[in-house]
């Protein structure tokens, strides 16, 4: 996935494009690039982060313009893959977010007429695509090119004889408009914008958009204009800042504790979460990729626990392209941005399935929003560290309150048991906080384990997918190669690569499992591993089967994953730290993946 | 002009009450100390802060980030060693030129207390106040208008003019706080002495507020205090039959059952759960996410964020942590207790219970007036407490 900023006004352009870009870094980083139509049309671009174009920029004049940041499907990152992408006759440019399907066959077809190709990408044909179809209105041109054209995209564009017009379009990828006095935005996510105004209208799928410095029109890809009022947006960028810690990560592992509290607000009491009807649910199926489908699979052990109904879950990716049994589960589909592609695609072919569909999403409006018959929002406010950490355990808690809700309407909870649960939930505040008091102590046990090549992560039962998350992490960030094991397969095969050299980290929390999780250890530490468990508070059997123990507070198993999740997520940061890795940005990883 | 906030001390008198936050972290009136502070300089145009901290950061880190939702732009600088108020400032230095407000993060204070302090038009200055206490601080010796000397906690009566901790300063402080630091002294108050034998420092009286809390107890008096300012908020559901009086704050997601009598000054912060019939009466803070049962009732008191209270139970003048769990029938009512804190006995005229974090409490159990639970302790069914339950202490 890519960003892009656009921008029509009367101020100098380039430094409102660049500190947009900035803040849509987080999208991908692999090269960069800037257009801008003052005296005729520039254009400079370049491989690697927002900082190295930045470098050498000159000082480019003219207030229209856009600007793009990378990260590569087709065509190696580089400079001349780089956007934006100009046409033969150096008029015309675009920025391009998602993928052209059919870029062979046109490229081909436009080539055979002459037209001059530079770089691998797929954008680069629809570009010379519009030229062919330029007869002095850039809108008309792109309609027209976009109709040729098949796949997602969102697009900017502008055109050196018509300067003040930036030209959009959209199609499976994000874009957004900021409405300014004087001036108006284009960009993919909202943080680019907020600097500037807090008024955004969302363009939607198969919708064009002309932003000029006092006007915006959307209108279908017939070119039929489109009414839409603005929406005020009430966070703000001040949540995008780092205050005081030393990376967005920490601070967002930090605000596990806030993001719970929003995240129960007012739908504990009473049970009324978002408006969600649990009549006529007999089974769940929750879909989503990375670490919201870790979420998924934690979801599956809290469903069955507290609703008592069958769960199960699956990849996003997967589910989009098997075949679909006749019974019709409720289709839970969870997605922090709300726009990867897959679990978008997951929730068109559920409800061509026939089934009810809920989302779980961090981001107000996103399109899964719009896919899905309802949404359940977790309140855990921007994350921009790439590495997901207080948005995964927030919808852990949106999890635990849809369960709940569903135990309660089936009569699968009693009156007592839901009041317990009610406060045995009102308490995750607290052991999230509880972790996080302790950091200094995984910061020596990061220092004991970090130094490894391999690490393993060992679970069982709803703490198998916490061991997942937690060995992702480590990966994401630490680049550690780091597998995660349901514990009981350790002997149908992982255990071969166990050695005194692979450090095991094993959940071994009071829970169903535990004692089996006992044995599991005793499997690895016979073969020379050293074991960093995490268990429970009091425990005091553990110590003695294992090298080191981070303790967690005492909860029921079912909540368990929160706090564990909140030690393995602070255990990868100071890993990463140590090994000084570019924690927030690490390498060829984006937030939200837009592309399939 | 930029302000200087002191924020890295433990604060240990506090007992229970900071074993994982900072003194200037603890709630007054439904929020941090430290907000107080922030609040004062920013109405008065100060905005550029300068925090220095140093115990459990990250909580005030997470909680002010970086100001702009308290309208101010906040720096934070770290203080690793805890050697003094000269040398916390110090630390600041290199965000420091021209003249610059110093103030201690742990003081309620409002925007005449900042008010009077600018009145120095930027020349260097200390607030004083009088004090029924004089002891437990630095008096001010003056001569007019002018400060002469800060006598630390005298021993012998000098005056009822104490220095509140909040100073007008400029880059002249820092050649006297080195000085002094090369004897080993690192407090502000000796430094601003020093600077008196220089130079001209104004001794300002304040007519603003300023109170400060040494023991558990005083956080009462705070709490009392910044609650007068109370605006009525109503948010979240109220059932029928519901009694409010006075000056109620109620966050949003609150819950609020029937036969409920709420009395103000009182502020409940968001998404809290009041059972049935339960009271609450004034002058009482409940944080985040506070549960109270049916036919319970709290008075004067601050509950912290995620406690929750049984059914059937009684809290009065009390001061209880986040993550407290009282099941059925705590009985913890005031009355005049004997309270250690630190190795020293003091005699409370009017005193509930002081129960630090995620103490877990079963159900009938009676608490003495001045007793102090300390954090994560657990007691059983039951149990009579009074004196001080050492931290995870299991009570049988």
């Amino acid at each position: 996935m890519c960003g892009i900023v656009g921008y029509a006004g009367r101020r100098n352009a380039l430094p409102i494009l660049l500190d947009g870009l900035k803040r849509l870094e987080y999208r991908g980083y692999d090269s960069a690039g800037v257009a801008i139509v003052g005296s005729g049309l520039q254009v400079v671009k370049d491989k690697g982060f927002i900082a190295n174009l930045e470098a050498q920029l000159p000082p480019l004049i003219g207030s229209t313009g856009f600007a793009h940041t990378r990260w590569a499907t087709h065509g190696a990152p580089s400079k001349v893959n780089a956007h934006p992408h100009i046409d033969c006759t150096g008029k015309i440019a675009l920025a391009h977010n998602g993928i052209i399907e059919n870029y062979a066959a046109l490229r081909e077809k436009l080539e055979s007429r002459g037209h001059k190709f530079v770089s691998q990408t797929d954008t680069e044909s629809l570009v010379h695509l519009i030229e062919s179809y330029y007869e002095g209105n850039l809108e008309e041109a792109t309609r027209k090119a976009l109709h040729d054209a098949r796949g997602s995209y969102a697009i900017l564009a502008i055109h050196a004889d018509e300067p003040g017009k930036v030209v959009g379009a959209r199609n499976e990828s994000p874009l957004v408009v900021g409405v300014g006095p004087d001036e108006n935005f284009l960009a993919s996510d909202v943080p680019a914008l907020l600097r500037y105004t807090d008024r955004v209208l969302y363009v939607m799928d198969r919708e064009m958009v002309v932003i000029t410095p006092n006007d915006v029109s959307i209108q279908d890809m017939e070119g039929k204009p489109i009414h839409r009022d603005p929406q005020r947006i009430t966070w703000s960028l001040e949540d995008a800042e780092k205050g005081g810690f030393d990376h967005f990560m920490l601070k967002e592992i930090h605000e596990a504790p806030k993001a719970i509290h929003e995240t129960l607000l007012g739908r504990l009491a009473n049970l009324e979460v978002d408006g969600f009807l649990s009549q006529g649910v007999t089974s769940v199926k929750l879909v989503a990729c990375g670490t919201s489908y870790h979420a998924a699979l934690v979801g599956k052990y809290v469903f069955e626990e507290i609703a008592r109904i069958p769960a199960s879950a699956e990849l996003a990716s997967e589910y989009r392209y098997s075949q679909g049994p006749s019974e019709r589960p409720l289709v839970i589909l969870i997605s922090q941005s709300g726009e990867t592609a897959d679990t978008l695609g997951a929730a068109r072919e559920a409800r061509r399935r026939g089934s009810k569909t809920l989302c779980i999403s961090n981001v107000v409006g996103s399109s899964l929003t719009r896919e899905t018959d309802k949404t359940i929002y977790t309140r855990a406010g921007i994350e921009i560290g790439v590495a997901a950490t207080k948005t995964f355990i927030a919808q852990l808690v949106a999890l635990y309150l849809i369960a709940l809700k569903l135990g309660q309407d089936r009569g699968a909870l009693g009156y007592d048991e839901l009041d317990r649960l009610k406060d045995q939930l009102r308490s995750l505040p607290r052991a999230a906080q509880y972790v996080l008091d302790r950091a200094d102590e995984i910061r020596n046990l990061a220092k004991k384990y970090g130094n490894a090549r391999d690490v393993f992560y060992i679970g069982r039962h709803a703490n198998y997918p916490v061991a997942l998350e937690g060995a992702l992490k480590l990966k994401e960030i630490s680049y550690i190669h780091a597998e995660a094991y349901a514990a009981g397969e350790l002997k149908h095969g992982p255990l071969a690569l166990v050695t005194p050299a692979t450090p095991v980290i094993a959940v071994a929390v009071q829970d169903p499992t535990y004692e089996k999780m006992r044995s599991n250890i005793g499997e690895v530490s016979a073969r020379g591993s050293p074991v960093l468990a995490i268990g429970t508070e009091g425990d005091k059997e553990l110590p003695k089967f294992v090298d080191d123990v981070f303790e967690v507070p005492n909860l029921p198993w079912v909540l368990s994953p929160v706090p564990v999740s909140v030690a393995l997520q602070l255990f990868a940061y100071e890993v990463a730290k140590m090994h000084d890795c570019p924690i927030d940005k690490p390498r060829n990883l984006a937030k939200s993946v837009t592309v399939e | 002009m930029k302000a200087v906030i002191l924020a890295a001390g433990e604060g240990a008198r506090m007992g229970p009450f900071t074993a994982s936050v900072p003194k200037v972290m603890i709630p007054v009136g439904n929020r941090p100390l430290l907000e107080s502070t922030v609040q004062a300089l920013v109405e008065n145009g100060v905005r550029d802060l300068v925090l220095v901290v140093g115990y459990r950061r990250e909580r005030i880190q997470s909680h002010f980030q970086d100001g702009k939702a308290f309208h101010a732009r906040i720096t934070y600088v770290t203080q690793t060693k805890q050697l003094g108020t000269a040398h916390a400032v110090a630390e600041a230095r290199s965000h420091l030129e021209g003249p610059f407000l110093v103030l201690n993060g742990s003081n309620l204070v409002d925007g005449r207390f900042v008010e009077d302090l600018l009145g120095s038009g930027g020349k260097p200055a200390v607030l004083i106040t009088q004090s029924e206490r004089p002891r437990s601080y630095g008096v001010a010796t003056v001569e007019g208008d002018r400060l002469v000397a800060i006598t630390e906690k005298p021993v012998e009566m000098i005056s009822n003019l104490i220095n509140t901790g909040a100073y007008a300063l400029d880059e002249r402080i820092f050649e006297e706080i080195d000085r002094l630091a090369k004897d080993g002294k690192h407090d502000l108050p000796s430094a601003v002495s020093a600077l008196a034998q220089r130079t001209p420092v104004l001794a300002i009286r304040t007519e603003g507020t300023w109170v400060d809390a040494l023991y558990p107890w005083d956080l009462l008096r705070l709490n009392a205090t910044a609650l007068k300012g109370t605006h009525e908020v109503r948010s979240g559901t109220i059932e029928p039959a519901v009694t409010i009086r006075g000056r109620v704050s109620i966050g949003d997601g609150c819950v609020i059952r029937s036969g409920a009598y709420l009395q103000g000054p009182l502020s409940l912060g968001p998404g809290c759960e009041i059972g049935p019939n339960a009271v609450l009466l004034p002058s009482t803070s409940l944080g985040k996410n506070v549960r109270i049962g049916a036919h319970t009732s709290v008075a004067n008191s601050i509950l912290m964020d995620d406690v929750i209270l049984g059914p059937a139970s009684v809290v009065q003048d009390g001061v209880i942590g986040s993550g407290v769990v009282a099941r059925a029938g705590l009985l913890a009512a005031a009355g005049a207790g004997d309270v250690q804190i630190e190795g020293e006995w003091h005699a409370v005229p009017q005193l509930g219970a002081l129960i630090g974090e995620d103490v877990e409490i079963a159900n009938g159990v009676s608490v003495a007036p001045g007793t102090i639970i300390n954090e994560r302790a657990r007691i059983e069914s039951g149990a009579r407490l009074r004196g001080t339950i050492p931290s995870g202490a299991v009570v049988l």
